[in-house]
């Protein structure tokens, strides 16, 4: 199997699509899912999620998935010279150092080394703090690498870069905006994301419509469509409104009922309360469902002791001090483990459906050594916890999860961390791609300039070795759009940049 | 169990009656305003009213209401009480203003923790300082200071120069934490350029955005200065991303898009300002005391950062247009160089007056209305820029700050929504320390606790879109919003009924059984047998106005609780106690938990 941008032009999609196109553009979504049902016919069920891991605060992928051939090991070494605050980390097959301080790279040893199927003719390893996601990666090739993705409005060079007519995404390395364009393509106040768009092109599968989209971190752009609201789910699962559990309040059914109304309608036209009544009612109609559907934290499916969940722990082991801890990351795909069997077997009328997690502390513009494997070992242990646990419940092939973050982080180091920047390298893990893979061209890392922090010696590398994206986020999105069921059409529609880029997406070619 | 003052005070004018019978008088006349203004009203006057925001003359004798004065409350304070409504409706909304911008400031916040620390120090030599002591001092100012304007334009900076006391570092210092507060407080009536220099240099802004210790660059290595301060100084804390009109309307470019007021470059350039600044050791400016990320001495978190010239950058500073040459290493010139280019900038009038009146008042200001407040933030009316006084009395003054009905307000966030709740009846601490917990957690509790945002983006964003509602669809911003969801709309109910339950929030007291933050709803008690009494009373207290159809659907929703008539015996006097009790938490419940309370309009 070899990676290759796959074009799929116009007339390969008619082709492909054979009768359906003579419906026309208004054909029933349901012949669409049934069409598309062909591209996974492996599969006997035909329930499909999409797990959208964030990485807030801008992930920094030079550490995270390291080229360590010469040629890139030394552009490495020379850019994060290390020194006492360096965020280097070691070469791979360094031993670790017991008697190094906690929490340095002396103390971890060597970055991991990773065996793609399509090594693009270079070798690579993983931060030190990724051995899980190595397993998943190497031996269980459950997990692949997206190279290089950030928002692009069409491909970019870095001479284009210097054409002040050469269309940019908007607000570049602004926290809030990226966040926004990396879920939404459009900087902060954008109305929907292409999470929850997809909901609403494959919500009319779903009975229950109201948990198409679902999210365990709050208000999720991503998970937001048109029609689609996400619904916000989280570990302490059905929660009323602190009315008692046979819905009466101080012995009063009536009271309960009022407390519902009350608090679920407006009784006049301000559109605060409108918008805020609604969430209040969706509220209440998600409890009742929930109450009924969602399996306990406590099944030995996904509870994390003892063997259940593969036997993997909800707990981590911290790189930093060796203590084993809650792993936020894991405790919410707990949530949303429960709610996949809740919608597979457990009454939950749903066979499509989108969810959004979130990680939090990336901004690791210092004590990036510490933080950040923390952070990724969460990240980790996370992504085994989650694929163990779907192994468990047999739904494996069913589900995709991808990581995203709001930009990449620049190459130079200041001091003890690293500043805001543009691509990065994400993880895939279930069947949206092969696993075990490297797909995009992996850039080349090369050194700066002399006199400045430039670096001319690569194309993929602006000021400060910020990232150039070689491939869209709407590129990415597509290869996923697709495993989800989407048409070319369809994706075209949700992913505005994407027929700037040939409508070319990573994925594996047979 | 310590009685506030507020208690008292409250007691002493009739535990809740909100209607003063003496309260019409003539609106003090203000000091320091512009006197060629001229005269309006402010229930009659239309568009010249909104033009007239630095008038003195907003109140003038007869025609100011009691939710008029709970209006500006809702807005100004942590939540009306019988006695601020009495103060307001006697001194004239301005006269009110003027009287709170003139109370002492004693730096509180710092002070509590550190006594606190101080006398565990006295038992335990190993004590630490207790960041859960920082957040208790803030709430005991916001429920029971008399100094409520302050605090609350405080709370409402704290949300635009955000420093976490979730961070890291308020973790080992939570007084010099408590600092960082107690100077946004103290610089709330000052100065722009002032608090932006004294957010700059404090160190818990310089360990939260990591420019404490930052080191400029070295071609040799690659170093780069950390850009982190750098960045948000200018994106969130004075000029914002894209260039503005003074009415906060984004200026368009040829192309139609929005026009950037920086860009990487000016970063860049303006990271290498901000290496050279560390903390001020008591042991002198070390090497070791300029890096290091651990507290030097007991109250370095509380002294701003100081120059330390071997380390700052020397190279030519480039940024908005202004170039500081390549220099001997002068830290201070090249700080103040560029807060006078910041603070100078057109953008940060309107930038910084929307997003106030977005905390106090409204989250869709009209053009016109941001135009007003940044025109008295241009000039105060002595032809002093950044006169904080000025923008607040602005923010307060606009008609649509003033009148109802002019738009939909905003939702207000649970902070200030249980601020109000605990307000509005008599309150007091068994440990007269406030201690309540923290609430950040949306699963279980408010998903939102005072001064420990997630990140320096604050809880929500000014720009924040409610997806797929009625909001959305008419362009409107709700930045409230972003903290309210499924989960967090039910987890406030589920607090709210906790609190209304045991009279009270907090942290657990053992040994009374009950919180240590009680509130005292016997006045309410008192008028439960008759329905619409109590709820007219709690409305008034909680709502500050007229909601009929909510009144009529609580009142008949309480009803069905009967409270029994005592019988010959007194035997069923517990039956009757316990169906007040009910219905005076069912009352206050159904209130709190509607649109009307939810949402300030």
């Amino acid at each position: 199997m070899t990676t290759t941008l796959k074009n799929l032009s116009r007339r390969h999609f008619l082709r492909y699509a054979g009768g359906m196109t003579a419906l026309g553009s208004a054909a029933p979504l349901a012949l669409n899912l049934g069409l598309m049902g062909h591209a996974a016919a492996q599969s006997a069920n035909d329930y499909k999620a999409l797990v959208c891991v964030f990485l807030n605060g801008g992930n920094d992928a030079f550490n995270t998935v390291l080229a360590t051939d010469a040629a890139s090991w030394s552009a490495y070494t020379s850019t994060r010279q290390e020194g006492s605050q360096s965020v280097a980390l070691k070469y791979p097959g360094t031993p670790a150092d017991p008697s190094a301080p906690a929490g340095t790279a002396a103390r971890w040893g060597g970055a991991l080394p990773i065996t793609p199927l399509n090594a693009q003719g270079r070798q690579f390893a993983l931060h030190p703090a990724l051995a899980a996601a190595r397993r998943l990666f190497n031996v269980d090739k459950r997990m692949s690498i997206i190279a290089n993705v950030g928002p692009l409005m069409r491909p970019t060079s870095k001479a284009d870069l210097t054409n002040p007519s050469h269309a940019l995404p908007p607000k570049l390395r602004s926290h809030n905006d990226q966040q926004s364009v990396w879920q939404a393509m459009a900087a902060e106040g954008a109305a929907s994301g292409w999470g929850g768009r997809m909901g609403d092109l494959l919500a009319s599968s779903n009975g229950q419509g109201m948990f198409t989209a679902v999210t365990t971190a709050g208000r999720s752009l991503w998970a937001s469509g048109a029609a689609v609201h996400p619904i916000a789910v989280s570990s302490a699962g059905a929660l009323s409104l602190g009315t008692d559990d046979d819905g009466s309040l101080y012995g009063s059914a009536e009271l309960g009922a009022a407390l519902k109304r009350i608090s679920a309608s407006t009784r006049g036209s301000n559109r605060m309360e409108t918008d805020y009544t609604q969430v209040v009612q969706r509220a209440v109609d998600s409890e009742a469902a929930l109450r009924t559907m969602l399996p306990p934290a406590s099944d030995a499916r996904w509870a994390g002791t003892g063997t259940a969940g593969g036997g993997q722990s909800l707990n981590y082991i911290s790189p930093n001090t060796q203590d084993s801890l809650l792993n936020p990351l894991a405790q919410q795909l707990q949530t949303v483990a429960r709610v996949i069997a809740a919608a597979n077997g457990g009454g939950m009328a749903v066979r499509r459906q989108v969810f959004f997690v979130e990680l939090k502390g990336f901004d690791t513009h210092d004590n990036q050594t510490v933080d950040h494997a923390e952070l990724l070992a969460q990240l980790a242990h996370g992504m085994l916890y989650f694929d163990s646990t779907l192994g468990t419940m047999g739904l494996q092939d069913n589900i995709s999860l991808f990581t995203a973050s709001e930009f990449g982080r620049t190459f130079t180091q200041n001091a003890d961390g690293t500043d805001h920047g543009w691509g990065g390298h994400q993880f895939v893990l279930g069947s949206a791609l092969a696993g075990g893979d490297i797909y995009g061209r992996f850039p080349t890392l090369g050194v700066k300039n002399a006199g400045n922090n430039r670096f001319d010696s690569s194309a993929d590398l602006l000021d400060n070795g910020v990232l150039l994206p070689a491939l869209a986020v709407d590129q990415m999105a597509a290869s996923l759009g697709r495993w989800m069921g989407l048409s070319n059409g369809q994706l075209a529609d949700l992913l505005p940049s994407f027929a700037n880029f040939g409508m070319r997406y990573p994925q594996p070619v047979a | 169990m310590l009685l506030t003052s507020l208690s008292a005070l409250m007691a002493a004018c009739g535990g809740g009656q909100a209607e003063p019978q003496q309260a019409l008088e003539p609106a003090q006349s203000l000091a320091g305003g512009n006197a060629t203004q001229k005269v309006v009203t402010s229930s009659t006057a239309g568009t010249d009213a909104a033009q007239a925001s630095s008038s003195n003359d907003w109140d003038v004798a007869g025609t100011m209401t009691a939710s008029g004065a709970y209006r500006t409350l809702t807005q100004a304070s942590f939540g009306p009480t019988p006695a601020t409504v009495a103060r307001v409706l006697a001194l004239g909304r301005g006269g009110w203003l003027t009287e709170q911008m003139a109370l002492p400031f004693a730096a509180p916040l710092a002070q509590t923790v550190d006594a606190l620390y101080e006398a565990r120090l006295a038992t335990n030599p190993g004590a630490t300082p207790n960041r859960r002591d920082l957040l208790n001092a803030f709430w005991r100012e916001a429920l029971t200071s008399e100094s409520q304007l302050r605090w609350r334009v405080a709370y409402a900076l704290s949300q635009i120069f955000v420093v976490s006391a979730d961070a890291s570092g308020a973790f080992s210092d939570p007084v010099g934490y408590a600092d960082y507060f107690d100077m946004v407080a103290r610089n709330a009536f000052g100065n722009y350029r002032q608090l932006l220099e004294a957010v700059a240099l404090h160190p818990a802004m310089g360990r939260y955005l990591t420019h404490l210790g930052n080191m400029p660059a070295d071609l040799a290595t690659g170093r780069v200065p950390d850009e982190n301060f750098a960045r948000e100084v200018m994106q969130l804390f004075s000029i914002g991303l894209v260039q503005l009109n003074n009415d906060g309307s984004v200026k368009l470019g040829g192309n139609g898009q929005a026009l950037p007021t920086y860009g990487n470059e000016d970063i860049e350039g303006l990271s290498r300002v901000f290496t050279g600044w560390s903390w001020d050791c008591q042991a002198g400016r070390s090497d070791s005391c300029y890096r290091t990320k651990s507290l030097p001495d007991r109250y370095a978190g509380k002294r701003p950062m100081v120059a330390y010239a071997r380390f700052h950058s020397t190279a030519e500073k480039r940024f908005l247009g202004v170039t500081i040459p390549a220099q001997v290493a002068d830290p201070a010139a090249s700080l103040k160089i560029a807060l006078d280019t910041l603070a100078a900038h057109p953008n940060v009038g309107p930038f910084i007056s929307r997003q106030l009146i977005q905390r106090m008042v409204t989250s869709n200001p009209s053009p016109a209305y941001v135009a007003s407040v940044a025109a008295a933030f241009a000039d105060n009316g002595n032809g002093v820029r950044g006169d904080l006084k000025a923008v607040v009395r602005a923010v307060l003054a606009h008609v649509e700050a003033r009148e109802s009905g002019t738009g939909d307000g905003k939702v207000r966030e649970p902070v200030l929504r249980l601020a109000a709740l605990a307000r509005a009846f008599p309150i007091s601490s068994i440990s007269g320390e406030y201690r309540f917990p923290y609430t950040d957690i949306a699963s279980r509790d408010l998903g939102q606790s005072p001064l420990r945002a997630p990140s320096v983006f604050n809880y929500f964003r000014p720009g924040f879109m409610h997806t797929g509602g009625a909001l959305a669809a008419s362009g409107l911003v709700a930045p409230e919003m972003q903290i309210s969801d499924e989960t967090s709309v039910a987890t406030y109910v589920r607090f709210m009924r906790a609190l209304v339950d045991s009279s009270g929030f907090g942290e657990w007291n053992d040994q009374l059984k009950r919180p240590d933050i009680g509130l005292d709803f016997n006045a309410s008690l008192a008028l439960a047998p008759l329905a619409e009494s109590l709820v007219a009373d709690l409305h008034e207290r909680l709502l500050g106005a007229d909601y009929p159809a909510l009144k009529t659907q609580t009142v008949n929703a309480i009803q069905s609780i009967v409270v029994p008539v005592l019988n010959g015996t007194g035997s069923n006097q517990n039956a009757i106690d316990k169906a007040k009790r009910d219905r005076v938490r069912a009352a206050i419940l159904l209130t709190v938990s509607s649109p009307e309370f939810i949402v300030q309009r």
